[in-house]
């Protein structure tokens, strides 16, 4: 007994799936452009030079991983800036020296973010609020704590984090070691774990998730409250990077978090992407820099060049993407 | 006395009353299902049957009222509350996540494990199982936002199924089914195992076939069990409406019927249609049959300029036309205004209130320099309400909040709003009750009385025969017929559907 006319469904290619990859297509445009980089300094093909380009796109890509978690359910974390901000004063203003010290900071900036996240999360998932009216509130009272903290940048990061968090060992940064680490946790939590099932389901639709007996309130408020350990991560790097704090070190993040989560090919309306996706798109627009600053451009083109390579590759993606779809019609 | 309600009642309900602000959704609901027992549950749109639905899945909270499962105290707070006390709902908005495999829906919100990490291998084989075991051959690997509406019901009664709940509420499950005889012998499986079955439906036939005894909701209130065997039609229209029924029988052709050809087709393809044509008289309302995915979604779509057109004529008004959006569809002369099938997703604007969303295709006629003028505005949706009998006092209301078939209402109004002379509807009374489907009914009627052509699919037989003046048969994305309505019986029309013209005993009319 067939319960189904036979009926002929799309197919889908994996190939042409993959092409449609946002990750994949912003791993490509990432290739792109450092083949631009090699040709203007020759030293970009050494591994010392990219692992120190991935030290200075930890931070943003840590943020970014964030950023995603909560745009997956279709919602927009702003708070993202706040907490970068007052995870760089405090770790400026209660340096802890030492391995262990080291430890205890970074153990204290994920609390530190996670708690802002958890603020934002109850307000957005058990009262209601909207994502983005919410997250303001909270960045705005973050800032504003950041400043009472520190009220100027200043202050000095414990050396042990400053020194080793950007050391480079035979050659390989082990801070990198750590990010590739946070990412394919992030990735096992979002793909293989019913708490990331379960985003993705609320950002696709949240009324048949709550049918289907996803706790969707609950589910929702973990996605804020991991988003902030993320942005502690990220603030700690930052940090690392920095060696002084600033009360207002997250504002930078803030846009250039959702530029990397749109260049990674995660929808802004949820449920479709993923924080490797982001990784990259942080890591793109962070060689960006680099690249311009290799070809002799005014830093001032910075800013115009990353919003214009951002649009560009959206258009590209989707030029590819429904090519891809047009193949499957037939 | 009836021998179900000899046993101790698997579910008993009394007093069940439910709120929101003002609006009384349930008042003093009572009910009792027996083990083993078919229980139907009928009743106009905003009856109050979702509410109750909501409250026995733990989805909302009733304000007051006792309910008992197998006896014990029932007050579930979630849905996966009452899911652990064996009651399980296919619910009628389908409640499956569009952009997760058919294999992650099955085991939401727990999927099956690996080394602790969610298997998309194992959920996957035991989903095929599954699947297998019941017949149905859909890719499990599949997305549900790339199944038809028929294969996402499949999935979501056969996922209610497989949870061998003892209490199993089936809302509307057969909407989007085109042979639910799978379902009934289900049905019976269950009761027979000693699961009870809450089955809503608006099809009085299927309520015969598969339940024993009825309750009727109407305005929050519940009527005493009726035994179906004794219940007329008439008496059950009766309770759920408060008035007497139900224009059956045939169509008599509109006043200004003529041989003015509005639309012509002309061998038109386009995805999954293959060289259809025919014409559409003034005045005339011609029906399209068809089982699912015949090519008449796409067909409809081409029409209203949402899919594209690879070869063949559109002729609207002796012009040929080509669009490439619904709008030129409707800016055409005559005008061709579209109503999917798919209201949810694509028909309304869900925040707005009602009479916006009737009103939007003419703001521009009932503004004054640019400004929408509110007495026009108001005027204009309180005359196209009327013509649909939609109440006045929904016009403010936020058009998400109303019930399907009043949402289907405004969006026919706001078709009929366009001045478009041609109306395509598609399968315009799914999931809507009686009442609601007489009007709508009246309401096309009317239409093509004033000259209008319309254009209308509907997944039921019966229906089309006491609508349309003629009919097209859709088989594997052609025309394999065209009846006039004396040449309409469900039989034929049966044997056609399934390309079987061979079997069919009545005459089949020339294509015209």
């Amino acid at each position: 007994m067939s319960l189904v006319p036979n009926e002929s469904l799309p197919g889908t290619r994996p190939s042409r799936a993959l092409f449609a990859n946002g990750a994949l297509m912003a791993g490509v445009f990432y290739v792109v452009l450092y083949g631009v980089y090699a040709a203007y300094d020759p030293g970009a093909l050494s591994l010392a030079t990219f692992t120190d380009l991935m030290n200075n796109a930890a931070p943003l890509a840590l943020a970014a991983a964030g950023q995603t978690i909560v745009v997956l359910t279709r919602g927009f974390d702003l708070s993202l800036a706040g907490t970068i901000s007052i995870v760089s004063v405090f770790m400026a203003v209660f340096p802890m020296e030492d391995a262990g010290g080291g430890a205890a900071s970074f153990a204290a900036c994920l609390a530190i973010g996670g708690a802002i996240g958890a603020v934002s999360g109850l307000l957005v998932a058990f009262r209601g609020i909207q994502s983005i009216a919410a997250t303001l509130g909270v960045m705005i009272v973050c800032q504003g704590i950041a400043l009472l903290i520190l009220n100027a940048p200043g202050g000095a990061v414990a050396e042990w984090v400053s020194y080793e968090m950007t050391d480079v060992v035979f050659g390989f940064a082990p801070a990198s070691g750590l990010v590739v680490l946070a990412f394919a946790l992030a990735w096992l939590l979002l793909r293989k774990t019913d708490l990331g099932l379960s985003l993705y389901a609320i950002g696709a639709d949240e009324g048949a998730a709550g049918l289907s007996g996803v706790p969707v309130a609950r589910r929702r408020f973990w996605a804020y409250v991991l988003a902030g350990a993320c942005y502690g991560a990220a603030g700690f790097m930052l940090s690392a990077q920095t060696a002084t704090g600033d009360p207002n070190a997250g504002m930078p993040f803030l846009l250039l978090s959702f530029a990397s989560v749109a260049l990674g090919g995660t929808s802004l309306t949820g449920g479709q992407g993923g924080v490797v996706g982001s990784l990259i798109g942080a890591c793109v627009l962070m060689l960006m820099q680099k690249v311009l600053f290799a070809a002799g451009v005014s830093s001032f083109y910075i800013g115009a060049s990353q919003g214009a390579l951002l649009i560009l590759a959206i258009l590209f993606g989707r030029l590819v993407s429904r090519a891809a779809s047009s193949g499957d019609a037939k | 006395m009836d021998a179900s309600s000899e046993r101790q009642p698997m579910l008993a309900i009394s007093g069940l009353s439910k709120a929101y602000g003002s609006t009384v959704a349930l008042e003093h609901v009572s009910i009792e299902i027996g083990t083993g027992e078919v229980h139907a549950l009928l009743g106009e749109n905003g009856a109050g049957k979702s509410t109750f639905v909501k409250s026995l899945t733990g989805v909302v909270r009733p304000d007051s009222g006792v309910m008992t499962l197998a006896g014990a105290v029932y007050a579930p707070r979630s849905i996966l509350e009452a899911r652990s006390r064996g009651v399980v709902a296919a619910f009628q908005e389908l409640s499956l996540v569009p952009n997760l495999s058919v294999a992650q829906n099955f085991f939401l919100p727990r999927s099956l494990k690996h080394w602790g990490l969610n298997s998309r291998l194992r959920m996957e084989e035991k989903a095929a199982e599954i699947l297998r075991r019941w017949g149905g051959d859909i890719p499990v690997r599949q997305t549900i936002e790339r199944l038809t509406l028929a294969q996402r019901q499949q999935i979501e009664l056969i996922r209610a199924l497989e949870r061998r709940p003892d209490l199993l509420i089936l809302d509307e499950p057969t909407a989007a089914l085109t042979d639910p005889g799978w379902l009934f012998e289900a049905i019976a499986e269950r009761a027979s195992a000693g699961g009870a079955i809450l089955y809503i439906s608006h099809r009085l036939a299927e309520i015969r076939q598969v339940a024993q005894r009825a309750t009727v909701l109407r305005n929050g209130r519940s009527s005493g069990a009726l035994r179906l065997a004794e219940a007329s039609d008439q008496d059950i229209f009766l309770a759920m409406v408060g008035r007497s029924s139900a224009r059956s029988g045939r169509p008599t052709p509109s006043a200004r019927r003529s041989d003015a050809c509005r639309l012509v087709v002309n061998d038109l393809r386009a995805r999954n249609v293959d060289g259809v044509s025919f014409e559409l008289r003034e005045g005339e309302v011609l029906g399209v049959a068809a089982l699912e995915g015949q090519g008449q979604r796409e067909l409809f779509r081409a029409l209203a300029g949402e899919e594209k057109q690879t070869a063949g004529q559109i002729v609207v008004e002796d012009r040929l036309q080509s669009f490439s959006c619904p709008r030129d569809a409707l800016k055409a002369p005559g005008g061709i205004a579209f109503v999917p099938e798919e209201r949810k997703t694509e028909g309304i604007f869900a925040s707005l209130p009602v009479a916006s969303n009737i009103t939007l295709p003419r703001l521009s006629k009932l503004s004054v320099a640019g400004v929408i003028s509110p007495t026009r505005e108001r005027k204009a949706a309180r005359d196209a309400a009327a013509k649909l009998d939609l109440g006045q006092r929904y016009l403010p209301f936020r058009i998400g909040a109303l019930s399907g078939g009043n949402q289907q209402k405004a969006i026919i109004a706001r078709a009929l709003m366009t001045g478009a002379k041609t109306l395509l509807l598609f399968d315009p009374s799914r999931g809507i009750d009686v009442g609601t489907k007489e009007t709508i009914y009246a309401a096309i009627r009317s239409f093509a009385d004033r000259g209008g052509s319309v254009l209308v699919y509907s997944s039921e037989i019966p229906e089309l025969i006491s609508l349309v003046d003629r009919c097209l048969v859709l088989y594997r994305s052609r025309v394999v017929a065209s009846l006039a309505n004396a040449e309409m019986e469900e039989d034929t029309m049966m044997a056609l559907l399934t390309g079987n013209p061979a079997s069919a005993s009545g005459e089949i009319g020339a294509q015209s």
